[in-house]
Order: structure tokens, then C-alpha cells, then sequence
């Protein structure tokens, strides 16, 4: 049951007497309805009920005296007045149901705006460059500056009079910008001085088996560089790309593996590849995976040349025009052929002793 | 399935976690026998036991900082704050700890808790108790905000949010505890974080809001339906991480957007909501992001709270303001 | 009528005197010769650390650092007593510990050196960073010690704190509940009688900072933190009665802060300079190195190879520290979340540019 006490009726009144009761156990009321009247030692005070309810006890008969906060009238338990549930206030509570069809996210999902920094967002608006148009290759897919740039320029009018580049051509183009943005390269030239030879000797071949030889001594220009990781992958076979000029540009083919071919066998691989060059059938897998690079790039002028080295390679050696030279031994001067060697190599993987180290054993190899 | 209410849903999702995960944890001030002050944990302890869901003396950054050094243990605590206006003494362990030690230690060490609070007004409750200053830990880089709106979502969102690696603040709000009832499947599916829920699909304007205001939101937008005016309602959710991509296809659609909030408006979440709309979608507004949001007062004592919240005459009217 | 009804007492242990004359029963640890050299070799090699760290700030090599001269005792105490499974929670004058424990003094130097990687700890330890918030610590290392009970695993947490974070709500809060809830935690308090400028008497009306246990319902103990014997043993005990289920223990360790409070300080503003040199008569590594020579474990020669093999280690360090690669400007976004939220891609894009441009 619920009690309610006697309330302090006029600001620290001790007690009061039961003046006369307006309701008896077992009545039904309501709040602020007469409940019972006190007599105080200032005045006779009207006390109303203070909630609805039943009466289920009364403290007391009138004349008898209740001290403020003692019980004066008891009220039957409502069912209500279980576990409020709250230790302060009070929380609404409906029997209503909801219906909550809710969508993950938006319900018609668009493409996502276009992923770009803002000083991303101002080059494609300088450039004319629609970003939303863009696939960006920057991490997490961020548009980058090369992403504008390149459709900028696709889109943009070829001016007057100018072809683009195409096939064969656009791959130089791409392998030596490639190389000019990363590459540090280095040159070294040198000749040798091949009068041992007899007239049948093969050049190229012997070319091929100078640079293997070289190898042997110096393993670090037969090599691939990973610029973004700065490492480096050394190789225990050499895979020789022979740089091969056509009426279509140029290619490099590449024999596999150079040290278990014979002479002979290397002299017929070379010949099919030449052929297959150009009749233009040599297949990709034949292009692909060298290790080094022989340029013999003097069949009609050129002494020395500062050859480009395609990444990941290392190194490349070019072989310039054979010539006629007066040479000097132990202060007598004749005539024998020279033939022009220029080693470029990265310096970001090479050190220079390990390229004229390098280059000494070619020389050495071709002098045999 | 029993048709429960918000209350009775988070205490669902946290017996269905401390089931299957032992190193979940629920503990606070009178979570125990008591089962909280608002019977959120009610029969956890009873059901678990005293070492998986227990009572603390009370001390709140005793609790974060308790929470902290569990985390770091591989536990799973899930503390409550008795109310979010009693969160204040943890802030430094909150931000200063459950905030950045994974960032600080390199990913070395990291903290996968939850703090539960009930937030907001609206309840008759006595000061301080009724506070939604949600805008504080949204600002705090490492913590996420999760704030449910329905049964279903408080679930599933609760799940998720216990499941995080990461700390997560996750906000009830008070004044719906006992509201609505749903059916809600105890099937232990969690809800995305980091995404917006769509409540009602519209045409002629978004509103965006969280929490409580939820329910102001959707019966101003069956009002102005009726008035010709279709609403799109979006729940945010989760207040950090934002899904602004939700919020931007809808006023993409819409072209015009009003943000409800209870917190007040300065610096609130609405300003944040308002600024990324303004960022992205400028080509897509017919009219400026409009906010109806608690006003820059301390909430009042309870006898005119109702006049603080913002009401369905208030959202109407803004809404109204940005139709021509 | 009145009673009483509880009362109290802190007992003080000292083994070693200042001048270094045994004052006790020799602890059991100290009939190995080979741990009073390892102790000895622990508080001269973080000494000539904290040397080395001080010159660094000071030429522009490092940031604000927290020297530890004159209370190399307590942390090498800690790190010796504790086992590989226990877990430590530094404040910040805990080097000696943490050195023991796997942390490398270069990361140390990158901690200070403004380098979050000086709190990976590449040992991989589930031991705390430094912590700067003062007394927060103490709630982890209850959050710690309860998840080793609430596993039941025989585990200690170790924290320190200093005597001005013994004033802090959450040195309270962690002591009360470690009690209540009888945590396997040990509290160190390094009491080297400042807070930066403000002296023990004007932070605390208490006798003793141990006592302060007594309010939290369970043992408190004062030990000489000069005296590596004494605080040896005693946090020792201590560790293993938490290992024992045997509830918290607090140890307040005496000693004096012979050094600003950090190095952007200026103590001689506010130390009278008789209590510093009396303090310094009294320091750690000097009573000990006597009482080595006493027992005819240690003579000059061992002095100058140590000094050397120390002075080399600390070097290598700082080699490792000042020669390490900095952090990308991506690693302030890639450590926040498990994953990387949507929202940081963009920003993260626009802090490169911004970094490579500038």
C-alpha cells in the first residue's frame, strides 16, 4: 500500500489534530478531492487527496494528534506504480507499433563524387577536364595530377601539322621518357683493339660472349632496379636483348639464357630473329625479360653513343662504326681495327668501378 | 519474435554478444543487480554472472580508464555512463587514451571498447541529465559516434558497435527508450557503421536527423505531405564516421535539405552535416542547408525542455521557408 | 563514547644506508653476485642514457625530455622484479624498467625526438608508452590487472606514478578500486619530493604518500628508493603477492630529483642548493658502487669497462635514433582506425601534395 503523510502544513508546524475525516476505508477518490481537515496550532487546514486511489487505512480519530510526516491515510497499491524503470524523471511509453522499413544507405546508390583534392579539382578546371569522367590510379583510387594531365591531353586538338605517334614509335617514346624521368645514367667509352681477329669472325656473337664473360666479373650491370621499392635483382643467367633497327622503328629481341646456346646456335637464333623482325612475327614473349642490353649501332655512322637504358635493365652496351686507327705500341705506331665500345649504366644501381670493371672485361674478352 | 522497445533491444544485443564472446564485458554503475538505472541491462548479471557483468564504485574516469586497460588486454568492455551529462570527468581518458592509442603506439596496442550512454531530454529529469553534446567526441579524432533511433537499429547497430575494433561512443537516446516497439530479430546480425539509414523516401526535400528528433522529423514530414511537400528522411546514425555520400544522392535528388538536431546549434553536427552539403553539393541546392537544432542555451530544467526540442512546428516551418 | 576503530602503520625499509653500509639481512636475490652486477650495470647504463638524452635536447638533436638522474633505483628495481608476463605502465621516469623489458633507448629518442614509432616497441610488448596525462596510468594498469584476474591468469600489473600524481581524482579512483575489486596491481610511487617547482610539503598534508593506501583498504609501504636493495625487495614482494591473488600494494619510494623536471625546466629557480647536494651524497649508483667495492665485487677496472660498454651502447643508439628514416606524412592518417574510413582518403591525398610541395 501506498502511505501519504501528514505534510508540514504552515512552514515547521510539529503536528496537527484530525479536525474531520471527508473520506472512510474502502472509499474511491480522486486526486484533490477533500481528504480530511487539521487543526492546526494556527488554523484549520483543508487537506486534499493527493492522488487517486482507494483508501485502505486512516491514521487516527479526529481529536487525536499526527506528527507532520507520520502516516495519516493509506492508499490501496496501484498497478501502475510497479518499476518505473528510471531513477529520474519519467519515460513515456506507448503500446504503439512501428513500422521502421528502413534503407541501408540511399536507395538508389549513384556513382560516388569524383575522388580528387582540390588542387586536383583546379588543374582539371584550368585544363577543361571533366573529373567525373576520370578513373584515378593514385592509392585508394585518388585522381591524380598525370590522370588530369593525360585526359587533358587526349582530349585536347593535335595542332596543325603534327602526326601522333603510334605503335613502334610510341613505344620509344614511352620507354625513353620512362628512363629520362628515372634513370640516372652514366657513360663510359672505351675501344677495342680487335687486329687477333681472323676475317670469319663473327662480331656480333663475339660481342655477345664478351658481355657474358663480363657478367661473370661484374654481376651488377646484369640486373633489374625496382625505383619505387629501391631494390635491386641480380641474375645468374643473362638475357641478352639485341637491339634491332626496322623500317618500322626499333625492337630488341631477346635471347634467353645466352650462355647455353653454342656460337653457332646464337649466330642461327640471331639470323631468325632479324628475319622475324622483319616480317614483323616475332612473337611478344620473344621481347620481353632481358637482362642486358648489345646495341651494334654502327652500320653506318657513329663512333660512340650515349645509349639509353630501359628499365628495370641496368645497363646497355653500344657498339659503334669498326674503324681504321693509328695506334701507338711502345712508341711505334700502326694501323688496326678499333672497335668503339660506350657503356651506359644507372648510377642509382651501378657504381662506377663495378662499370669499368665491366668494361675492362668486355675489352679484355673482345682482345683475346 | 517479441515486438520490444529500444531499451529492451540494447539489452537483447548485449546478451546476444556476451554469449558469444567471452571477452565481452558490461560494466558500470548500478548495471549489476540492478540492471541500470533504466533497466538496460536488466537480467545480465542474473545470466552471466558477476564476472561478466558487474558494478563499479563510482568514479567515471575510473570507468574509462578501467575500460582503457581492458581493451588493451584483448577484453571487450561495453561501460555505461549513467547519463552523458556524468561522461564529463572521463574526457581526458576518453580522448587521451581511448582516442589515440593505436595511432600513438603505431598500431601496436589499440582499444575495442564501447562507451553507452542515454543522452537528451525530454524525460522530466532533474539537471544535467539531459544532455546531448554528441558535437564533442564527433570532433575527436579516433572515436566514432553511433546514435540509434529505433529497436531494430539500436540492435544491430549496438552489435556492430561492440564488434569495432575501435572506440565507439554510442549515444540512447532517452526520451524514445520506451516510445516505439518493434519486432526484432535476436539473430546477432549487426548494422553497418559509418552508413545512413533512408526512413522515407521523398522528392521535394531532404531531412537529415539523429536520435530522438527522429520521431519529430518523421511526423513533420507526414504533415507536409499531406501539405503537397514530399519529405526524404534520412537517419544519420552514425555521426562519425559520417556517410555524406547517403546525404548528398538524397539532396542531388531534392535540392534542398533541413538538418534537425537537438544539441545546440552552435558547433553542433548540423554545422559539419551543413558545411560537406555546401562542399559538395552546391550545383544540387535550390536553397541553403537550413538547421533546426536546440538553441545555444544550457537545456532547461524540465518544466520548459519541451520548448527547447525542436518540435514538429519548427521543422515544418523551416521546411516550409525553403519551398517556393 | 568513542573508540577506535581503526588505526594504522606504514613501515619504512632501508637495507642500504647513504653511505652505502649495510643496515639489514641481505636479501636472498643479493647472494648472486651476478644480479647485484646486473642491478649495478642497469642503473649506470640508463644514467649515462639520461646523460646522452640531455645533451641531445640541448644541441637541438631532440625535444623536451624527462631526465631521470638520482632515481635510476626505482625503474631498475621494477624491470628487474617483473616477469617477461607481466605488464608495465610507465609514467615517463621509467627508462631503467623499460630498457630490461625490450624497449630500446632509441626508441626512447624517437618518443622524445617527436617520432610516435618510440611507442611501437618493435619487441612487441603488451606493455604501456610513456604517459604524459599525470596519474592516468594508474587506471590502465587497474583496467590491465583486472582482465589478468578476470582470466585467471598468475599476471602482475606494474605502474608508477610520481608523488604530485598521487593529488590526481584518477590515482584515487585506481587505488579504490584496486582495492575493492582486489587487483593483482602494484603501485610504484617515485616520491623524488617535486612536482616541477612544487615540493612534497605543499602537495600533500599526508605523513607519507603509502598511507594513502590505507584509504583504499589495503597495504602501503615506504622503502628508501635510494637503496636498490631494499627497493628490490620490497617491490619484488609486492609483485608477488599480486601474483598470489593477494590483492594491490602501494610503495612509496624515496628519493630526490636531481635534475630539472623535464629539459625545458630550470630547477635551480626553486631547489635549494644544500638539499641538492646533500641529495646528491645520498644518490643511488655511489652507495651501491661502495658497497660493490666493500664486498669485494667490483673495482676500477670493471668501473672503466663498464663505463665504456655503456657509453658505446648509448652511442649506437643515438646513431640509430638520429639516423632513422622519418615517418611519410601518410603515417599521421594510417594509424587511427583498424581500417581507413572514406573520409581520410582525400584529406590524406591533399597532406601529400601538400608535402611534396612544400
Amino acid at each position: 500500500m501506498e502511505i501519504f503523510n501528514l505534510p508540514d502544513l504552515g512552514e515547521g508546524l510539529p503536528d496537527a489534530e484530525i479536525h474531520e475525516w471527508f473520506v472512510k476505508v474502502g472509499d474511491v477518490v480522486q486526486m484533490d478531492q477533500p481528504l480530511v481537515s487539521m487543526e492546526t496550532a494556527k488554523a484549520v487546514v483543508e487537506v486534499p487527496c493527493p492522488q487517486d486511489g482507494t483508501i485502505v487505512q486512516c491514521y487516527g480519530n479526529p481529536g487525536e494528534v499526527i506528527k507532520t510526516g507520520q502516516p495519516l491515510v493509506a492508499f490501496a497499491e496501484s498497478k501502475t506504480s510497479s518499476d518505473k524503470g528510471t531513477v529520474v524523471g519519467k519515460l513515456e511509453e506507448s503500446t504503439e507499433m512501428s513500422e521502421d522499413n528502413f534503407v541501408i544507405g540511399a536507395p538508389t546508390a549513384k556513382s560516388s563524387r569524383p575522388k580528387a583534392t582540390p588542387a586536383i579539382r583546379l588543374l582539371a578546371r584550368k585544363l577543361g577536364c571533366d573529373l567525373s569522367t576520370l578513373k584515378g590510379s593514385g592509392e585508394h583510387g585518388m585522381i591524380t595530377r598525370e590522370d588530369v594531365q593525360q585526359a587533358a591531353d587526349k582530349a585536347s586538338k593535335i595542332p596543325e601539322g603534327f602526326e601522333p605517334l603510334h605503335g613502334v614509335r610510341r613505344t620509344m617514346l614511352n620507354h625513353m621518357v620512362q628512363s629520362h624521368r628515372d634513370v640516372v645514367p652514366v657513360t663510359i667509352f672505351d675501344e677495342a683493339d680487335i687486329h687477333h681477329w681472323t676475317e670469319k669472325t663473327d662480331i656480333t656473337v663475339r660481342l655477345i660472349r664478351a658481355i657474358v664473360d663480363a657478367t661473370a666479373i661484374e654481376p651488377a650491370l646484369n640486373a633489374w632496379f625496382d625505383t619505387p621499392h629501391a631494390a635491386r635483382r641480380l641474375f645468374n643467367q643473362v638475357h641478352l636483348g639485341l637491339a634491332m633497327d626496322s623500317a618500322d622503328g626499333l625492337f630488341v629481341p631477346v635471347i634467353h639464357d645466352v650462355t647455353n646456346h653454342s656460337d653457332n646456335e646464337l649466330r642461327k637464333k640471331i639470323n631468325a630473329m632479324k628475319q622475324a623482325v622483319q616480317s614483323r612475327t616475332i612473337p611478344s614473349d620473344q621481347l620481353k625479360g632481358a637482362t642486358i642490353t648489345l646495341s651494334n649501332f654502327g652500320k653506318f655512322s657513329g663512333r660512340y653513343a650515349s645509349p639509353i637504358i630501359v628499365p628495370p635493365m641496368v645497363a646497355i652496351l653500344a657498339v659503334g662504326r669498326l674503324y681504321d686507327a693509328a695506334v701507338s705500341k711502345n712508341g711505334v705506331i700502326q694501323s688496326h681495327p678499333l672497335l668503339p665500345l660506350s657503356l651506359s649504366f644507372d648510377h642509382r644501381a651501378v657504381t662506377g668501378g663495378e662499370a669499368t670493371r665491366f668494361l675492362g672485361a668486355v675489352m679484355a674478352s673482345l682482345e683475346k | 519474435m517479441a515486438d520490444i522497445t529500444l531499451l529492451e533491444a540494447v539489452t537483447q544485443a548485449l546478451a546476444y554478444e556476451l554469449e558469444q564472446d567471452k571477452d565481452v564485458v558490461v560494466f558500470g554503475e548500478d548495471v549489476g543487480k540492478n540492471g541500470g538505472v533504466f533497466r538496460a541491462t536488466e537480467g545480465l548479471q542474473a545470466r552471466f554472472g558477476a564476472t561478466r557483468v558487474f558494478d563499479s564504485p563510482l568514479a567515471e574516469s575510473m570507468i574509462a580508464g578501467l575500460a582503457v586497460g581492458m581493451s588493451l588486454q584483448g577484453l571487450k568492455p561495453v561501460a555505461e555512463f549513467q547519463f552523458m551529462g556524468f561522461i564529463y570527468p572521463a574526457m581526458n581518458q576518453i580522448v587521451t587514451h581511448a582516442a589515440r592509442m593505436r595511432n600513438r603506439t603505431r598500431g601496436r596496442l589499440h582499444c575495442p571498447l564501447v562507451f553507452r550512454a542515454p543522452f537528451g531530454g525530454g524525460i522530466r529529469a532533474p539537471e544535467h541529465h539531459s544532455e546531448s553534446t554528441e558535437a564533442l567526441f564527433a570532433h575527436i579524432p579516433g572515436l566514432q559516434v553511433v546514435i540509434p533511433s529505433s529497436p531494430k537499429r539500436a540492435y544491430g547497430l549496438l552489435l556492430a558497435a561492440i564488434r569495432n575494433p575501435d572506440p565507439v561512443i554510442f549515444l540512447e537516446p532517452k526520451r524514445i527508450y520506451r516510445l516505439v516497439k518493434q519486432p526484432v530479430e535476436d539473430n546477432g546480425e549487426a548494422l553497418p557503421l559509418g552508413k545512413c539509414f533512408t526512413l522515407h523516401q521523398g522528392e521535394d526535400v531532404t531531412l537529415v536527423s539523429w536520435g530522438a528528433s527522429i520521431y519529430e522529423t518523421l511526423l513533420a514530414a507526414k504533415e507536409l505531405e499531406s501539405e503537397g511537400v514530399s519529405c526524404e528522411v534520412i537517419d544519420v546514425a552514425t555521426i562519425k564516421p559520417l556517410d555524406i555520400d547517403t546525404i548528398l544522392t538524397s539532396v542531388e535528388k531534392t535540392g534542398r535539405c533541413v538538418i534537425v538536431h537537438e544539441g545546440a546549434k552552435t558547433c553542433g553536427v548540423g554545422a559539419e552535416i551543413s558545411a560537406m552539403i555546401m562542399e559538395n553539393a552546391m550545383a544540387d541546392l535550390m536553397a541553403p542547408v537550413q538547421r533546426v537544432t536546440g538553441y545555444d542555451t544550457v537545456m532547461p530544467y524540465f518544466q520548459l525542455e519541451k520548448h527547447y526540442i525542436p518540435s514538429v512546428h519548427r521543422i515544418k516551418t523551416s521546411v516550409l521557408s525553403i519551398m517556393e | 563514547m568513542s573508540k577506535v576503530v581503526a588505526h594504522f602503520e606504514i613501515l619504512y625499509t632501508q637495507l642500504l644506508n647513504s653511505e652505502g653500509e649495510l643496515c639489514g639481512p641481505l636479501p636472498k636475490f643479493a647472494d648472486d653476485q651476478a644480479t647485484l652486477i646486473e642491478l649495478y650495470r642497469q642503473m649506470v647504463r640508463v644514467r649515462l642514457f639520461d646523460k646522452k638524452a640531455i645533451a641531445l635536447q640541448r644541441t637541438g638533436k631532440m625535444g623536451t625530455y624527462a631526465p631521470i638522474n638520482g632515481q635510476e633505483a626505482i625503474s631498475t628495481a621494477i624491470g628487474h622484479a617483473m616477469l617477461p608476463e607481466d605488464v608495465f605502465i610507465p609514467y615517463y621516469r621509467d627508462y631503467a624498467a623499460q630498457f630490461q623489458r625490450g624497449v630500446k633507448m632509441s626508441e626512447i629518442l624517437s618518443y622524445w625526438g617527436g617520432d610516435e614509432r618510440g611507442s611501437q616497441y618493435a619487441c612487441n610488448s603488451e606493455d604501456l608508452p610513456i604517459c604524459v596525462p599525470i596519474a592516468s596510468q594508474c587506471l590502465h594498469a587497474a583496467g590491465v590487472a583486472f582482465a589478468f584476474k578476470h582470466r585467471q591468469q598468475a599476471r602482475v600489473a606494474v605502474v608508477c606514478i610520481g608523488d604530485g600524481g598521487t593529488s590526481e581524482g584518477d590515482f584515487y579512483e585506481a587505488i579504490n578500486v584496486a582495492g575493492v575489486w582486489k587487483l593483482p596491481v602494484v603501485f610504484v610511487v617515485n616520491n623524488n619530493r617535486w612536482a616541477i617547482s612544487v615540493n612534497l610539503d605543499q602537495q600533500t598534508a599526508a605523513k607519507t604518500i603509502a598511507q594513502k593506501a590505507i584509504a583504499a583498504g589495503f597495504e602501503g609501504r615506504q622503502v628508501d628508493g635510494n637503496d636498490i636493495l631494499a627497493t628490490r625487495q620490497i617491490i619484488g614482494e609486492a609483485i608477488e603477492k599480486a601474483r598470489r591473488g593477494e590483492g594491490p600494494t602501494l610503495i612509496e619510494a624515496l628519493t630526490y630529483r636531481l635534475s630539472d623536471h623535464t629539459t625545458a625546466d630550470d630547477a635551480t629557480r626553486y631547489q635549494p642548493k644544500e638539499e641538492v647536494t646533500d641529495a646528491s651524497s645520498k644518490e643511488p649508483i655511489r652507495r651501491f658502487r661502495h658497497f660493490l667495492h666493500q664486498q669485494q665485487i667490483w673495482d676500477e677496472t670493471k668501473e672503466k669497462k663498464l663505463l665504456e660498454s655503456c657509453t658505446e651502447e648509448v652511442q649506437q643508439a643515438v646513431d640509430e635514433y638520429l639516423n632513422k628514416t622519418p615517418q611519410p606524412i601518410t603515417s599521421i592518417f594510417d594509424y587511427h582506425y583498424a581500417e581507413l574510413p572514406d573520409y581520410f582518403i582525400e584529406q590524406r591525398a591533399i597532406a601529400v601534395e601538400e608535402f611534396n610541395h612544400g
